[in-house]
């Protein structure tokens, strides 16, 4: 604990000697998940990577970093969260990650992150150098922003405000027919339930429906135009610029949602998907990617297997399905952000490959978001954003050593470390 | 029955409306005269009984009385004369079970909370004893749903609207059973015919009616009781004041008191049921299956013989449900499928829901022949399915002599009214059905006339004809077969080997050993016999032997806090103090989560009462025995405990406005209330011993003061949940102050912070590995405070307190070596002997050393790196889980959904569905107690942990 404080401090005082051009020697690199160079070499100039390899040219005055008994990984990025937003789960105050509203597309995630919330250096500590931040709340919530999980303001850690507008797919369930409250006369039929569907899916059209005619409208007077900031705010996800994230877990959600996608040709990306192993071939076929959310969620149903959930990325990787892992979004969770390399590595055991839950942790997410050219991988011309570990990154007993966002030595320190280290050394109290 | 049918006869001659001796009405001039009450029913086919029956037979009716029941023969003269050739004669059916009251025709329904009606703004929850239930008339009882000494007779009356539909039916005379609260007094059984209410009760008073009610939660803010575990408490204490109080009149023979002794007249009534010699009889309405066997558990324990009203769903665990000695009514309800609008909304029903929709009509059956007597209600049925449910049951095996007896005989026994009703015998009331035809029990059968006391009530051919049309649409179908299997058949151990011989495993084991390689494990009688090189010589000839193959063999993981197999609410969350309640009550032996945990590798779990009190219920340690019942299931040696709570839950910090006002509200309060109670169970205990020696009067047992005074004399653990350093070392000292020692801090997340303090008292620290931030109270938890709490010498273990994190409880462990650098072997112990220590279990449990049981976990790679998988585990020397044969049983169930939903299909499209009610349509989509309670997983991380059962 102390070792590695101090070790930190030395990277900050010899941090800037080394802003030019340094090279990273570990014993293993995981470039991409299916490339990696043991031991090997990472040649990072300005922030920016250079070369890579088993080793690499060393320019002249170049400085050495020798992490001979680590392995070094991309960042890992978290596909969702309410890091930022949402502090302590029980208290109100300190929670912005769902604002009220059926349809509020122009709320943007990324204005409310508080860049010195707790939860976030946590993160980070055990390698967790990005995450997509959501609103959620209603059908369709508004837009998610790509974070850096470190900087000193909000426009510092914003690495992409506007990445996916989000919706929320209405439930399908059937539920038992009983009043929702004492007073109301009867309880609510299976056909009204179905009718119910109906009209919410209607509902959603007619609301993309009035976006899109807002678009034409607007296409075809441009310059005099009275913008709506709701319907600006989805012209991107119309146009196919920015992916429409639908959250759906159920089969018969997922389901409708590909099919109305399809029809509307948005792009989407499948997020929560309890059930899309069910669909895998159908998600594949269609290349539509999928943030798994449920490794850690019980089966559905007690007919179900056990492992359920377990497998299912397995099946989904299996199919061709590009899958993401994340956490469920919300306030729970935030705090928990620092798990998510463990639910990628909890579906290794049940039929994962190690590759393909790396990816699910790095350069998927990092296609969804839309920054796969600098992110996701550690490959020449992408960003110096990586992290050294004591062992294998999914193993539970390996711990993040080391972290680098663009070259920048970046803290592990969090009010954990901190209290770790406070109370480490309390002196034995005297016997009362 | 258990209960003496002359007294009850006796009785009867007593009262003002008796039925023996029926007068002649002589009416005054100018009223409508009455006719000679003489009546012949000529040619029809009369059942006697069950068993006899009288082909073309002659029964005359005398004011009301059967006078002759005969083949054949004369018609003495001035008998009106009833031609019934082609008809067959029944003796009237009786309904045992009609509620009445303020929850008519309600069968309890355990499954779903009631809706939240606002009736007090302001309550003050203190202690049990504070004050009588504010929502009786009269003399109080102390909580509310004790109300034993009701007598629905006082305001019966006569229900003319549904009677008319019950008589139309076939039936003559009910039990009106009341319908509110736990202990619910008495009803009558009277006549459904029509004129002056006094002469129709045939029986004023037939049993003591108790239920597992949970009345309190349909409070608002709820009160005691508002969980089922409070439900069975309040039972307990009620039954426990009424010897009491015995006790103290006897007491005050002796040394009489210028105060009246005048106990409550609900206890009196309940000494009458506890009565040895001549014991009134109880029945109980457990509202779930298995809690029917807690009911008869609860019989021995108090020594009364409950009628026990099943719920339907006894196939869920028949020989846990059901008994041999004991007289059973049942509803005839059954789940209805609906036309579902898509395809793809089968995927949404379970195999669970299926099962109970197919086993339905074969239940009566089920307990006909696994009981001492069934019979039948209509109540939570609408009556227009009731002949449809009937007939399904009899083509499901009920025999149609056993139908007919459970319309009639049965029920006129267990109401001890069988000297009037029941049969058609020489002296017995002429209450009669009448049917078309040659039997009740045929297709197209219909009621032709219903007789009450003599009085014919007809029902015109017309109405026959359209109830026929509509009867046929449902009767044509073909006796069904059940597809659906039951849920026991296959929740079983895999293999119970005499003994076992694991070879060529890493052995972690938990000892001072550390890990051995090279050696053997010998169990023989469920024990580790041996541990050593090579015991292939030692084995028996027949052993089983397991070639490990380098892979990893651990004690079976212990989970120190879990709340996965409970039924009902979690926490008896209104009173501060609750440490009347037991989860031992309630342990839910069918939850799947006991699969889903053994799958882990998980053999023992502390399953603890919430947070949501200072002073919290029982737990019960179990141990996962797929297949047995809850009591099979408990750790039988382990000590008992008690869950105790510090902090925001405590004190109401969460759970919104309304709740201000009970005490605590402060960690001030907190340490207060601890004060008082330990105060007053030494005291009580003093009064005890008092009485003990002659010194003075007996005293009342009081369940909550009687848990409280066995922590203080060392026979029951604490386990308490709490959080910050400074309410941990104040309860520490407060516990200290009394002598006691603390068991286990429960997540005691700042516990790193006073490391020292716990170590020093000897209380176990049992946290979750990496929980923090859920609430104010966890802001300064750190994911190093295992090791942390480890190095000061603090006994730790990680907890799930969630039925997800208890499937990877080893992946937990693994926290410890990366936060804190634990070594891999302590890191284990984390959850195997360190949560054994904290349980007092770790003598039989958690560690592989011989003498100690054989609950193992097999791993197929180190037990703490990712890769890795539980392959088999075992309890008591009995293999529970094998990777391959769980997922084969999991393949059969889906089979069997994909089999039923196509017969479910099948059944739609034949309209065979076409019969049922709206109400039976909704019930296919309720889940029972047991299986309701996987759904709504609960966790003591919650905020509120007083909201129902749903968490994040």
């Amino acid at each position: 604990m102390k070792k590695s404080f101090l070790c930190f401090l030395a990277c900050l005082l010899i941090g800037p000697v080394l802003a030019g051009q340094t090279i990273y020697r570990a014993k293993k690199i995981q470039a991409t998940p299916s490339l990696s160079f043991e031991p090997g070499e990472l040649l990072v100039v300005a922030g920016k990577i250079k070369a890579i390899g088993k080793s690499v040219k060393a320019p002249k005055g170049c400085k050495v970093v020798d992490w001979k008994d680590l392995e070094i990984y991309p960042g890992l990025i978290s596909p969702g969260s309410s890091l930022g937003l949402a502090e302590i789960n029980a208290l109100r105050p300190t929670r912005d990650e769902s604002e009220v509203g059926t349809h509020t597309p122009d709320v943007e995630a990324w204005v409310a992150i508080n860049p010195d919330s707790e939860l976030i250096p946590v993160a980070r500590a055990n390698g967790v150098t990005h995450s997509l931040v959501a609103p959620m709340g209603g059908m369709v919530s508004g837009t998610s922003g790509l974070i850096v999980l470190d900087g000193w303001g909000v426009e510092e850690m914003t690495v992409r405000p506007k990445v996916a507008l989000h919706l929320w797919w209405p439930g399908h369930s059937l539920g038992l027919p009983q009043p929702q409250a004492p007073g109301d006369a009867k309880p609510k039929s299976i056909q009204e339930q179905q009718r119910e569907r109906r009209r919410v899916i209607r509902e959603l059209d007619e609301f993309f429906d009035q976006a899109e005619a807002y678009a034409r409208a607007k296409a075809a007077n441009p310059g005099k135009f009275d913008a709506v900031p709701a319907w600006e705010a989805m012209l991107p996800a119309l146009g196919g610029k920015m992916p429409v994230m639908i959250h759906a877990d159920e089969l018969r959600q997922i389901k409708a949602a590909v099919e109305w996608a399809g029809k509307r040709r948005y792009r989407v990306i499948l997020s929560g998907g309890r059930d899309s192993w069910k669909l895998a071939d159908t998600l594949a076929q269609k290349k539509i990617p999928v943030v798994y959310r449920h490794v850690f969620t019980a089966p559905r149903h007690r007919n179900s297997p056990h492992d359920q959930q377990f497998r299912a990325p397995g099946i989904l990787a299996k199919a061709g399905v590009p899958l993401s892992i994340g956490l469920r979004l919300g306030g729970w969770s935030a705090a928990n952000q620092r798990n998510l390399p463990y639910h990628a590595s909890q579906a290794v055991a049940h039929g994962l490959t190690r590759s393909k839950a790396l990816a699910s942790i790095t350069i998927e997410p990092a296609r969804l978001c839309g920054v796969a050219k600098r992110l996701g991988t550690l490959e020449a011309g992408k960003d110096a954003t990586f992290i050294a570990t004591s062992g294998d990154l999914l193993d539970i007993r390996s711990s993040v050593r080391h972290m680098r966002i663009m070259g920048r030595a970046t803290s592990l320190q969090s009010r954990h470390t901190r209290l770790y280290e406070r109370y480490g050394d309390r002196p034995e109290p005297k016997p009362r | 029955m258990a209960f003496n049918i002359l007294t009850s006869i006796a009785l009867t001659l007593l009262l003002p409306f008796s039925l023996v001796g029926l007068e002649r009405k002589f009416t005054f001039p100018g009223e409508k005269p009455v006719g000679l009450n003489l009546h012949a029913l000529i040619g029809a086919d009369v059942q006697v009984s069950p068993d006899s029956r009288i082909r073309g037979g002659v029964l005359l009716i005398r004011d009301g009385i059967i006078e002759t029941v005969r083949k054949g023969g004369e018609i003495p003269a001035g008998y009106r004369k009833w031609d019934m050739t082609g008809k067959t004669i029944y003796a009237g059916f009786i309904d045992p079970y009609l509620l009445t009251g303020a929850n008519a025709g309600k069968l309890l329904d355990l499954k779903h909370d009631h809706h939240v009606v606002a009736t007090a703004s302001l309550s003050f929850q203190g202690t049990p004893s504070t004050r009588p239930d504010p929502g009786e008339k009269g003399p109080g009882f102390e909580v509310s749903g004790v109300h034993p000494e009701r007598k629905g007779s006082e305001s019966f009356q006569p229900a003319e609207g549904s009677w008319k539909n019950l008589r139309q039916h076939g039936f003559t005379a009910v039990h009106l059973a009341p319908s509110e609260g736990i202990m619910r007094g008495t009803g009558p059984c009277v006549l459904l015919g029509e004129g002056n209410p006094n002469e129709l009760i045939l029986k004023e008073e037939v049993a003591q009616i108790l239920a597992f009610d949970p009345v309190g939660k349909q409070q608002s803010p709820p009160v005691y009781p508002n969980s089922l575990m409070g439900a069975l408490a309040v039972t307990r204490q009620a039954f426990l004041d009424a010897i009491h109080a015995r006790e103290k009149s006897l007491y005050l023979l002796r040394k009489p008191s210028p105060l009246p002794d005048l106990p409550h007249p609900g206890i009196r009534r309940l000494q009458e049921v506890l009565d040895k010699k001549n014991p009134f009889p109880v029945w109980v309405e457990p509202g779930s299956c298995l809690m029917e066997s807690r009911a008869l558990s609860l019989g021995r324990e108090f020594g009364f013989h409950p009628v026990i009203i099943a719920t339907g769903d006894e196939w869920r665990r028949p020989d846990l449900a059901l008994s041999k000695n004991h007289a059973y009514v049942s509803p005839l309800r059954f789940p209805a499928l609906s036309k579902l609008p898509d395809e793809e909304d089968w995927e949404q029903i379970s195999l669970d829901q299926l099962r109970a929709w197919d086993h339905a009509p074969g239940n009566p059956s089920l307990i006909s022949s696994r009981t001492k007597s069934l019979s039948l209600t209509t109540t939570g049925l609408s009556l227009g399915e009731f002949r449809r449910n009937l007939l399904q049951a009899i083509g499901r095996g009920l025999p149609e002599k056993k139908a007919l007896a459970a319309l009639t005989t049965n029920p006129a026994r267990i109401c001890g009214i069988e000297s009037f009703v029941g049969t058609l015998e020489k002296g017995k009331l002429a209450n009669l059905v009448v049917v078309n035809g040659e039997s009740y029990f045929a297709k197209d059968a219909m009621v032709s006339s219903t007789w009450i006391k003599g009085v014919p009530y007809r029902y015109p051919s017309e109405n026959h004809e359209k109830a026929k049309a509509d009867d046929n649409a449902s009767a044509e179908k073909e006796p069904e077969k059940r597809t659906a299997r039951f849920p026991h058949a296959d929740r079983k151990p895999v293999e119970s080997p005499s003994s076992a011989l694991f070879t060529g495993f890493k052995l972690w084991t938990c000892s001072g050993k550390g890990i051995l390689s090279g050696h053997d494990l010998l169990v023989k009688g469920g024990k580790i016999a041996a541990i050593g090189p090579n015991l292939r010589a030692k084995a028996p000839k027949d052993c089983k032997i397991i070639p490990g193959k380098g892979m990893h063999l651990t004690p079976g993981i212990i989970d120190c806090h879990s709340h996965s197999m409970i039924l009902g609410r979690v926490n008896e969350s209104t009173l501060p103090s609750t440490s009347m309640v037991r989860i031992a009550d309630v342990v839910n032996s069918e939850s799947i989560n006991v699969e889903r945990q053994l799958a882990g590798g998980v053999t023992a779990c502390n399953l603890l009462h919430g947070s949501a009190n200072p002073i919290g219920g029982q737990n019960a340690v179990i141990k996962l025995r797929l297949g047995s019942g809850p009591d099979g299931m408990l750790f039988e040696k382990a000590p008992s405990g008690i869950k105790f709570a510090l902090g925001e839950n405590v004190k109401q910090a969460n759970w919104g406005d309304k709740y201000v006002t009970r005490f605590p509200q402060t960690r001030m309060g907190v340490k207060t209330f601890f004060t008082n109670r330990f105060t007053a169970a030494r005291q009580y205990g003093l009064r005890l011993g008092q009485a003990r020696q002659g010194e003075g009067p007996p005293v009342r047992k009081n369940l909550e003061l009687e848990a409280i005074l066995e922590i203080i004399r060392g026979e029951r653990l604490i386990h308490c949940h709490s959080y910050r350093q400074d309410e941990i070392l104040v309860f520490l000292r407060t516990m200290e102050s009394f002598g006691v020692r603390v068991a286990s801090l429960q997540h005691v997340l700042e516990g790193y912070k006073v490391a020292d303090e716990i170590a020093r008292h000897g209380a176990g620290a049992s946290t979750f590995s990496d929980w923090w931030a859920y609430k104010f109270e966890v802001y300064d938890a750190i994911p190093y405070a295992g090791a942390l709490m480890h190095e000061r010498g603090c006994v730790v273990s990680f907890n799930s307190d969630s039925s997800d994190h208890a499937r990877r409880m080893n992946m937990e462990a693994a926290k410890a070596v990366k936060y804190g650098g634990l070594s891999e072997v302590e890191a284990l112990k984390f959850v195997t002997l360190n949560p054994a220590k904290q349980l007092g279990i770790d003598e039989w449990v958690g560690s592989l050393e011989p003498g100690k049981d054989a609950d193992l976990a097999l791993w197929s790679t180190n037990p703490l790196d990712y890769r890795t998988v539980c392959r088999q585990t075992w309890i008591d020397g009995v293999l529970y889980h094998e990777i391959k044969q769980t997922r084969e049983r999991e393949a059969r169930r889906s089979a069997e959904r994909t089999e039923l939903i196509t017969k479910a299909q099948k059944s739609l499209g034949d309209g065979k569905e076409d019969g049922a009610g709206e109400e039976a349509r909704q019930r296919f989509f309720r889940y029972s107690l047991e299986t309701a309670c996987d759904l709504h997983p609960h966790s003591c991380r919650s905020h509120g942990c007083n909201s129902k059962g749903g968490h994040r």
